[in-house]
């Protein structure tokens, strides 16, 4: 593995991982909405279909977004390229 | 670069027990990971026989439809709130000696979770058909409000995992261990700045909060699978907290046992001390007092109602084929931590591991009376039911306890198993914080008043 390659397959990986959250965050919450819809087409129980999606959904995109906020925060934050390349010693959040 | 590497490095040298497992893992690990790989691989034969013959290899039949997979997936999910609830309360209440613990917890959480989440699609005659969830489920069923509210704990569980590990994943990259490009990928450019210390500090702070409402709804919404029915035994109001409090004393005593088998194996005794564990014993004794005061209410009541078909199910438990299971669950739920973790003499850690070990069995054997004996009793004018389970299913309990066991020493051969930037900010900040914030429940002084000190 060439250690000069490193960094631009790892980002680009890194993008990827970003990239298969948010689609599984956006599939998960289509999801749900396909089922509401369904539900309202065969005049299911309407309370449990709208609590379900009023509070799953939300909770998916905010897991979603804390994670984006933390890769995007750690690349911005860093001074330099960072991998390997720690200007400190302390390891504290 | 190699300066700045060189420096991290050398930071780590007073936790280098914490990195033992990661950078030293042997013989050991492979002979481990083969043997529990093993066992997974012949529960996963014997399951090709359920795929090829249908649900008649199990001891599955009317009215007993649902047998061990369902209660190990009602059990393991249980034990999952271990970790992350647990963690989550201790971070959020600034439990000082919490340390040590949260990423063991944490672990269980995702592991179990993984496990349990699989059973109802073992549980299935035709695995395939889970798809069918995707394009024709009824969100106004409770096995759909589980799948929504089991993968969005598995989320949260696992972005709580990981967030925290961040700093300790960039160590192992400074320190060139392999596999790098791994630590490199995972660490996200991390270097300790303020700023990346901040963003880190906002996640935590966001995940702890939002995780414990999440957990606390899988396991209400589990208990709505059998609450939500007729079936007598399982129609009550407080099945809800009644298997969240189960939940919160299974993963207590669950991660009991993994913090003293990894102590042992791992030689964390410098980390993992005897306080550690009394309090997190007390906190178990609590919880098995709980959980018989909602044991007592739920049979209570049903025994006042006397219901003929409740009673069916009621005498059942207590005095027919399934009083063994019953009392069994009496006795490793309540009687045997009690009478251990009562007193300080035998509340030792070769003692809370009995405690811990008979709890985890007996809140198993819970799951298997609440499942069981009200489907062999059913309220529709079945004869009563019997339930044996087969070697099928046998397999593939022991098969998920195998990737349980399997999925920490995977994790321990990757990532450190207690925190070590938890460990060192408490060395650095936790003692005077935790001055001030003494001082700050205490009274404040009288303005111009004599201190007491002084009066005395």
């Amino acid at each position: 593995m060439d250690s000069s390659s490193r960094p631009g397959w790892i980002f680009v990986l890194q993008l990827a991982s970003i990239a298969w959250m948010w689609i599984f965050v956006l599939g998960i919450s289509y999801w749900i909405i396909h089922l509401n819809r369904l539900s309202r087409q065969l005049h299911d129980v309407p309370s449990a279909t709208v609590g379900i999606s009023l509070v799953a959904i939300p909770v998916f995109w905010t897991v979603g977004l804390v994670l984006t906020y933390v890769f995007v925060g750690l690349r911005r934050g860093g001074s330099g390229d960072g991998a390997g390349e720690a200007d400190t010693r302390e390891d504290r959040p | 670069m190699k300066n700045a590497t060189n420096d991290n490095a050398a930071s780590a040298y007073a936790d280098q027990e914490l990195l033992r497992s990661v950078e030293q893992s042997g013989a050991g690990f492979r002979v481990a990971s083969t043997l529990l790989l093993l066992v997974l691989l012949a529960g996963w034969l014997l399951f090709s026989r359920q795929l090829l013959y249908g649900m008649g290899v199990t001891g599955l039949n009317q009215p007993v439809v649902w047998g061990f997979y369902i209660v190990n997936f009602v059990f393991f999910i249980g034990i999952s709130h271990a970790g992350t609830l647990i963690s989550a309360i201790l971070r959020l209440s600034n439990a000082e000696w919490r340390r040590p613990i949260t990423r063991m917890a944490e672990v269980i959480t995702v592991v179990v979770l993984a496990i349990g989440g699989f059973h109802p699609v073992l549980d299935l005659g035709r695995p395939d058909r889970m798809l069918n969830i995707f394009t024709a489920g009824r969100l106004q069923s409770p096995l759909l409000w589980d799948v929504s509210s089991i993968t969005a704990y598995f989320m949260a569980s696992t972005v709580y995992l990981y967030i925290p590990m961040i700093p300790d994943i960039a160590l192992l990259r400074d320190r060139g261990t392999w596999p790098h490009w791994f630590y490199t990928f995972l660490a996200w450019g991390w270097q300790g700045t303020p700023r990346q210390r901040k963003v880190l500090d906002r996640a935590v702070g966001i995940m702890m909060v939002l995780v414990i409402p999440v957990a606390i709804s899988v396991h209400t919404v589990i208990s709505y699978i059998f609450a939500m029915t007729l079936q007598p035994g399982w129609h009550s109001t407080i099945f809800g907290p009644y298997f969240v409090v189960g939940a919160i004393f299974s993963g207590i005593a669950a991660l009991l046992v993994v913090m003293i088998v990894l102590r042992r194996i791992y030689h964390l005794e410098r980390y993992l001390k005897q306080v550690h564990f009394d309090h997190l014993s007390k906190l178990l004794l609590v919880m098995s007092l709980l959980w018989f005061y909602f044991t007592f209410s739920e049979y209570l009541t049903a025994f006042f109602g006397h219901e003929p078909t409740e009673m069916r199910v009621f005498f059942h438990k207590f005095l027919g084929p399934y009083a063994i299971f019953f009392w069994g669950m009496v006795a490793c739920n309540f009687l045997i931590p009690v009478g251990i973790l009562s007193f300080r003499r035998t509340r030792t850690i070769p003692g809370i591991l009995v405690a811990s070990c008979a709890v985890v069995v007996g809140m198993w054997l819970e799951r298997l009376n609440i499942v069981v004996p009200s489907l062999a009793n059913p309220r529709l004018p079945y004869p009563t039911g019997f339930y044996f389970p087969s070697l099928v299913e046998w397999a593939m309990f022991a098969g998920g306890i195998a990737t349980f066991i399997l999925g920490f020493v995977v994790f321990a051969r990757f990532f450190p198993l207690i925190s070590i930037w938890e460990i060192r900010e408490g060395r650095e900040h936790s003692i005077p914080e935790t001055t001030e914030r003494l001082q700050g429940y205490l009274p404040d002084p009288e303005p111009g008043g004599t201190p007491v000190s002084a009066g005395r």
